[in-house]
């Protein structure tokens, strides 16, 4: 279960319905009694494999639940979305036509309702929740579910301070008198019912800014004001006329109206604030997570984000290794106190929200929420703020956990993709070492099948053998073990280069003697092939590990001498090009397959496996070597036949100038040792 | 009298085909598997060349050689393994004479410990030679001039000095630390490029073929050698 948390605040889609099991739809209301009634649902919907909805109806009255009340609603939505339900939380003003209306369009079959406990007098008038739905749910059955006795009546939030009501009732009593007085002065001018509006007028200035008690005062109040001032007989409530009674009802129904209306779309706009606030809050954490690739930077932005949207200190805490918590991101915390450690463990343990302000284990400092994806909890969300009741009103705890989800979800995508990469990379290792034990058999046992059949020739037939084949197997022994040693030499070069183990050792150094130093060392297997070389006298320095350079050399060189016939040519050549120092290697052999010549520097690639020597390394080393200079390394086929390998190097500054007239460097004074012999 | 060669080298194959190879040659030679029991035989029987392993089990090459550093100015040939060019030139820093890269031919062994045992011969460092040749170069050191075949190669009086140096190291590695300090002095031996130039131009002087040199040879990441044969 990816825990969207009691945060999935829009109606799931219209599903088509399905034969077979039926929906069920428990209706929840701010008491305590909505977590044994959730726990009945997701019973009885287990034991019939159903699915079900815990859907709570947000009226404007629920902006004046108190917000333990508040919190009762988003626990049980919580603790519903944990047991498997969809936590649907709607809209709207008229409960039970929301809920039928939720429930006609999800196929529910059922709907589970509290014992009601109104009170008495809605009772009285015949208009409870349960009755509205018994008489409109046409084809769906209603269970009305006891609550063991529980009449927990919901605590009514505590009222505005007394002092702000009183300077509210004050300022609508002051509004009307006003508007009194304004009328008084318009009296003479106009009609009575014209007088009727500018009251109106009053009244829904009032309402769009007072609470629901004031504006409902403003509204009774105007009517009287009216009727003593301004309606015959004056000064006196008495009314000669029936029909000025009239106008007093219907200025005392419009006036009520008005002002229920206007406090309505008060709470709807503000309603539609909040809303816009989260969401926007939402998709920016989105945005922000899906932009990151790793784990600590995700869990840094997560957590700034959201110490950034609640004000509070965040901490976001997981397991390492062992499975000890520890904090992974945010602001570190004083644990002093060992209990916060705890209940950081007891929330990992139990993936339920506990700490200041909760109703678990809030004698701590902070506010603990788990950070659950796939079924189980991977890490903890820790905030500290002054005021955490603030922070737990339903609808910011509502927000932070949909936060905590999306940070759940963005990890368990890190976490994901992490494995795969790894999953990825063991493959890639496998297929690797797959290809070089296999390359590497066959060229490591040629040549010591060589050299162990020429020395037992020369052990075995020592006599019949005459000098000259002796000097031939011996010489066939030395030249496949220099061979075998070259191969040695590239394997660790290439693991060495690999692993990024390689130090390069970069100096300023003459090419020519680095190419000379490739020669040299190459010097036997070179006499079937006469090698020529080109380059200008004043090449400038190159700043290169020239151990590494020469490699590649030897390497282009073997390369080359590998694929074209004995007796042709190979020729090295260097000139400057676009501040760069540009090697060729030039051969007259078959030259690349065509097409083909990016996939030479490919690991392993052999242009026809099994036919020549070699693991199909020096060549991938080669670029290694180059791209770690800087440079580029590529090939292609010579027009006139054979191949050309060219690598670049770019030219650095501050090379040490390569002139015929350099000055001497002076002498040390005192130093006479010039005679080789002294 | 059989110049004494000490082989300290644990592995027992490398051990036999050394003796195998130094034996027939004429040398005679002490073995020694480990660095403790080399230096010891050092101390007994006083050789004149000592071949070492680097890869010893019990100490580092480099000890071996302070240790015997300590007291005897004996040659000591080191045999590394390749890619270990900074070990090597620190141990040839720390007094090696020269080294040789496993693996390697039995012609370049016994070329190393003939040029070792040249140093080991008191009687002919004594008289100042007056006249070198190498191939068709020749070295004039009394009047300091430099010829290549008939011709004479003019040469800057660091060139000269250079090889000068070289030539008194003929036939062995000169690390380019101790070509710079012997050249130049002490406060130039960070200065390997400009020493590559001066061995560049050397090298146009006097090699046929400059990128194919036969008389000045590169040792990568070492430093120079002077042919000598």
């Amino acid at each position: 279960m990816l825990d969207p948390g009691p945060g999935v605040v829009s109606p799931p889609p219209n599903e088509p319905s399905r034969a077979g099991p039926e929906n069920l739809l428990v209706c929840l209301s701010p008491s305590p009694f909505a977590i044994p009634l959730i726990r009945t649902t997701q019973r009885l919907a287990a034991a019939q494999g159903a699915k079900w909805f815990a859907l709570y109806v947000e009226t404007p009255a629920h902006d004046r639940l108190s917000p333990e009340n508040q919190e009762l609603v988003a626990q049980a939505l919580y603790l519903a979305a944990k047991l498997g339900g969809q936590a649907v939380k709607v809209s709207g003003f008229r409960i039970g036509d929301e809920i039928l209306a939720f429930a006609r369009e999800n196929q529910v079959s059922k709907i589970f309702v509290g014992k009601p406990f109104k009170r008495r007098w809605r009772r009285f008038l015949g208009i409870s929740l349960v009755d509205h739905l018994i008489w409109n749910c046409g084809s769906i059955d209603i269970f009305v579910v006891s609550g063991e006795g529980e009449e927990a009546r919901p605590a009514a939030r505590p009222k505005a301070k007394p002092r702000q009501l009183l300077r509210q009732y004050l300022l609508a009593a002051g509004g009307v008198g006003l508007c009194t007085g304004l009328a008084w002065a318009l009296f003479p001018h106009l009609a009575l019912r014209n007088l009727v509006m500018v009251y109106l007028l009053v009244v829904v200035i009032i309402s769009s800014f007072l609470d629901r008690g004031p504006a409902l005062f403003s509204s009774l109040f105007s009517v009287a004001a009216f009727a003593f001032f301004f309606v015959p007989e004056y000064y006196s409530f008495s009314m000669p006329n029936t029909e000025y009674a009239l106008t007093l009802v219907v200025m005392l129904l419009v006036s009520t109206l008005v002002s229920g209306l206007t406090t309505r779309v008060r709470h709807q706009a503000r309603a539609a604030r909040r809303q816009e606030r989260q969401t926007a809050a939402l998709y920016e954490m989105s945005q922000n997570l899906t932009a990151i690739n790793s784990l600590e930077e995700l869990l840094a932005v997560a957590a700034e984000q959201i110490s950034r949207i609640f004000d509070s200190q965040v901490t976001i805490l997981m397991p390492d290794v062992e499975g000890k918590l520890i904090i992974r991101a945010g602001q570190p915390f004083s644990e002093d106190d060992v209990r916060e450690g705890m209940v950081a463990r007891w929330v990992f343990k139990h993936g339920h929200l506990a700490g200041a302000g909760t109703g678990t284990l809030s004698a701590v400092k902070g506010i603990y929420l788990p950070l659950i994806a796939s079924h189980h909890v991977i890490g903890v969300l820790r905030l500290e703020t002054a005021e955490p009741d603030r922070l737990l009103a339903a609808d910011s705890l509502r927000l932070l956990e949909a936060l905590s989800g999306q940070v759940s979800l963005a990890i368990e995508r890190e976490n994901l993709s992490r494995q795969a990469q790894v999953a990825q990379f063991q493959i890639e290792a496998e297929r690797m070492r797959n290809a070089l034990l296999s390359s590497v058999s066959h060229d490591l046992r040629t040549p010591l099948t060589v050299i162990a059949g020429s020395a037992s020739s020369l052990v075995e037939g020592e006599e019949n053998l005459d000098s000259a084949t002796k000097q031939e197997l011996a010489q066939g022994i030395y030249e496949e073990a220099r061979r075998l040693d070259r191969l040695v030499h590239n394997l660790l070069e290439m693991s060495r280069l690999q692993s990024g183990e390689a130090k390069f050792n970069k100096e300023w150094h003459v090419l020519e003697e680095v190419i000379g130093c490739a020669l040299a060392q190459l010097d036997s297997q070179l006499r079937h092939h006469p090698v020529s070389i080109n380059l200008p006298p004043d090449l400038p320095l190159v700043k290169i590990d020239d151990l590494l350079m020469e490699r590649v050399v030897i390497n282009l060189l073997e390369n080359s001498m590998k694929y074209t016939p004995p007796g042709t040519a190979i020729e090295i050549s260097g000139e400057i090009q676009n501040q760069e120092i540009l090697v060729t290697l030039a051969d007259r052999g078959p030259g690349l397959p065509v097409g083909k010549e990016e996939l030479v520097f490919e690991k392993f690639y052999q242009v026809a496996p099994g036919s020549a020597r070699g693991a199909g390394l020096g060549l991938t080393i080669c670029r290694s070597i180059i791209e770690a200079h800087g440079g580029r390394i590529w090939a292609a086929n010579r027009p006139e036949g054979g191949a050309i390998f060219s690598f670049s190097i770019p030219m650095a500054e501050g090379a040490p100038i390569l002139d015929k007239n350099l000055p001497e460097i002076e002498k040390e004074p005192g130093d006479e040792a010039d005679h080789p012999a002294d | 009298m059989k110049p004494i060669i000490l082989l300290i080298e644990d592995d027992p194959h490398i051990r036999r085909f050394l003796r195998a190879s130094l034996l027939t040659q004429g040398y005679e030679l002490l073995e020694a598997g480990t660095g403790r029991e080399g230096l010891a035989m050092a101390a007994a029987r006083v050789p004149e060349v000592v071949l070492l392993d680097l890869g010893l089990p019990d100490m580092e090459g480099m000890e071996v050689i302070h240790q015997l550093r300590a007291w005897s100015s004996v040659s000591i040939i080191i045999l590394s393994a390749r890619g270990q060019e900074r070990d090597k030139v620190a141990n040839l820093d720390a007094g090696a004479d020269d080294y040789l890269t496993k693996p390697f031919g039995v012609g370049e062994l016994l070329a190393r410990i003939r040029v070792a045992l040249r140093k080991a011969m008191p009687a002919e460092e004594g008289k100042p030679e007056a006249m070198y040749s190498l191939g068709n170069i020749k070295v004039d050191f009394e009047r300091r001039l430099v010829f290549r075949g008939e011709e004479e190669v003019h040469l800057t009086p660091i060139e000269y000095k250079l090889l000068s140096v070289l030539l008194k190291h003929r036939g062995k590695v000169v690390t380019h630390r101790q070509l710079l300090k012997e050249v130049w002095g002490p406060s130039y031996v960070e200065q390997n490029p400009y020493l590559r130039i001066f061995i560049l131009n050397l090298r146009r002087k006097l090699e046929e073929d400059p990128t194919r040199p036969q008389y000045l040879l590169t040792e990568p990441g070492v430093g120079y050698r002077l042919r000598d044969d």
